[in-house]
């Protein structure tokens, strides 16, 4: 079914033009319950103060963390939060609900569909109410960059967004990995708890852990599960002006290796799904 | 169940119907004890996870005091210790699933049972927590016992053995006051259709306020001291300080507890007058 949807009536266009109609159905959907997308902005926003107290009491005794000052920590923390937020708004929800139609046995309504099933599965549901995050996290960014101390040019620029996409490449592949397993464990109710083991990888420097006993974790999350390098690379690329060509690059191969694997493990478990339900 | 509740424990002839009533609540918590042990493996692996974040966690506060010994009087031994303990105290007062479990009994009509069976709702959801409470605390027992004994030089352990037994109490008033403020949130439940994203949001903001993030003294001292007033300190902060000697001296931690007692009665208070006050507008659809 994969490949009949890669037919010239299904272009890159034509993709890019499903992705509008499911944006602008979840925005239907979420200004039905205004309310509710009220109060998700405003949890948002908490989430945001409690991170700034938490940064600003960090930096109340100490000057710099792992060589990282108050600016190019802020700069971390602002990329951080516009990655989390791209990832919330395209990815997170679907890939939730995918648990749920796998339990419930409705996936096979969408497997019906002429489309690609993974991009179907993936990009179906566009969360709104954490589009805000994604300016908030931009705004960290460039209140940083106006404070730092070293100048930014446009080869960082430049490879600070490659890096970035390779970030957010790297978060869907393991968020695809993840929710593809709900096919063999039914039960998956840790899909939530998974993801949140990767993003704790991701929130803070991968300098904190240049401690001895850390480096079996530096090692695993570096080059096998290479959740330490998704928001570091990138912060380290403006934040801290270091241009590593040899992490660039591993960033950049992990990202491929990542997706390619994942699209692997998710037509894999395609195979295997029975549609079980009630 | 057609066996009696009498028979389920052993018991053919109850001599009072008080024995009757705690025997009811017994055999509650023995079901739900079953019930909660079925799911091992997904339980213990969601325990495991829940450590990474730890170690993350006191990695950065060791960047952090890479460079000073002493921040806002805790130094990062402190800092670890406090950030153990808390686990300590929220494994006492987190109540995951309680508010939200009410509402969706009010609004898809469970509530019934509850009105024509001999069976009181708070009396009967505090039996189901204690059970998940005590499953919880001796599967998670083996995984803190090891990470206690791996951090065990980072604590100072007071010498007065009235210490321990305050920090008993804390923390199983720090239960008592878990329960029963999201008792009382899950009442909204009879005024409003939704309230998951509000319970999210409560949990989200009582996370930090109650100090599970980071310890409260570390935050600017007018910030540290309007949490301080707040209930939710009770649930993370105040047991973990107590036992740590941060709690001042032994007639602050007396008056500490009281305090806490007070809090505990106005939320069990709040959590029964929203309970008559919400059966007065439930109309009971569905079920």
């Amino acid at each position: 079914m994969g490949a009949d949807a890669m037919q010239p009536g299904r272009s890159f266009i034509g993709y890019l033009r499903l992705l509008g109609v499911f944006a602008r159905f979840s925005l239907t959907r979420e200004m039905a319950f205004r309310g509710n997308f009220v109060m998700k902005v405003l949890l948002e926003l908490v989430w945001l103060m409690i991170l700034l107290v938490f940064y600003q009491t960090l930096f109340r005794g100490v000057d710099s963390i792992s060589g990282w000052d108050r600016y190019s920590f802020l700069f971390f923390l602002g990329c951080y939060y516009t990655l989390e937020g791209v990832v919330e708004t395209l990815f997170l929800e679907n890939f939730v609900e995918f648990s749920d139609l796998v339990r419930s046995g409705n996936l096979d309504l969408h497997l019906l569909k002429p489309i690609d099933e993974q991009f179907l599965l993936s990009f179906r549901l566009v969360d709104w109410s954490t589009v805000p995050k994604l300016f908030i996290g931009a705004g960290m960014m460039v209140i940083s960059v106006l404070q730092l101390g070293h100048p930014v040019g446009a080869l960082n620029i430049v490879c600070f967004l490659g890096t970035f996409i390779a970030g957010v490449s790297m978060a869907y592949s393991f968020l695809l990995i993840l929710s593809s397993t709900a096919i063999w464990m039914v039960r998956n109710q840790s899909l939530m708890e998974l993801w949140w083991l990767f993003s704790t990888l991701m929130r803070y420097p991968r300098d904190i852990y240049n401690v001895t006993w850390a480096w079996p974790i530096r090692i695993v999350f570096s080059f096998v599960l290479p959740a330490l390098l998704v928001v570091s690379v990138p912060a380290e690329v403006i934040g801290r002006a270091t241009m590593n060509p040899w992490w660039i690059c591993w960033m950049g191969i992990s990202a491929l290796l990542s997706f390619v694997l994942s699209r692997w493990i998710f037509i894999r478990s395609i195979a295997c799904y029975r549609s079980a339900s009630s | 169940m057609s066996a009696g509740p009498t028979s389920l424990l052993g018991l053919s002839n109850p001599s009072s119907p008080w024995l009757l009533s705690l025997v009811k609540y017994f055999n509650i918590f023995k079901v739900s004890l079953i019930e909660r042990l079925t799911y091992r493996a997904d339980f213990l692996l969601g325990t495991f996870l829940r450590m990474l974040p730890l170690v993350t966690t006191l990695l950065l506060w060791r960047a952090v005091y890479a460079t000073k010994d002493e921040i806002s009087g805790y130094t990062f031994r402190q800092v670890v210790a406090y950030l153990l303990l808390v686990h300590v105290s929220r494994m006492f007062s987190s109540m995951p699933g309680l508010a939200s479990g009410i509402a969706r009994d009010v609004r898809d009509g469970n509530l019934k049972r509850y009105l024509i069976q001999p069976l009181d709702l708070m009396a009967y959801l505090l039996a189901y927590r204690v059970a998940h409470k005590v499953a919880y605390i001796v599967t998670s027992l083996p995984l803190y016992s090891v990470i206690f004994w791996l951090f065990w030089g980072f604590f100072e352990w007071p010498d007065a053995p009235r210490l321990y037994v305050a920090y008993f109490a804390a923390l199983v008033m720090s239960f008592l006051l878990g329960f029963a403020f999201e008792a009382s949130l899950g009442m909204l439940g009879f005024w409003f259709l939704e309230i998951s994203s509000f319970l999210y949001l409560v949990n989200t903001v009582n996370f930090f306020v109650s100090g599970h993030f980071l310890p409260l003294d570390l935050l600017d001292p007018w910030v540290a001291g309007v949490l301080k007033v707040l209930p939710m300190q009770y649930m993370a902060y105040f047991p973990a300080a107590l036992i740590m000697g941060k709690a001042g001296d032994w007639e602050s931690i007396v008056l500490g507890l009281g305090i806490e007692a007070i809090w505990c009665l106005v939320f069990f208070s709040v959590a029964r007058l929203g309970y008559l006050a919400g059966l007065r507008r439930y109309s009971g659809y569905g079920g």
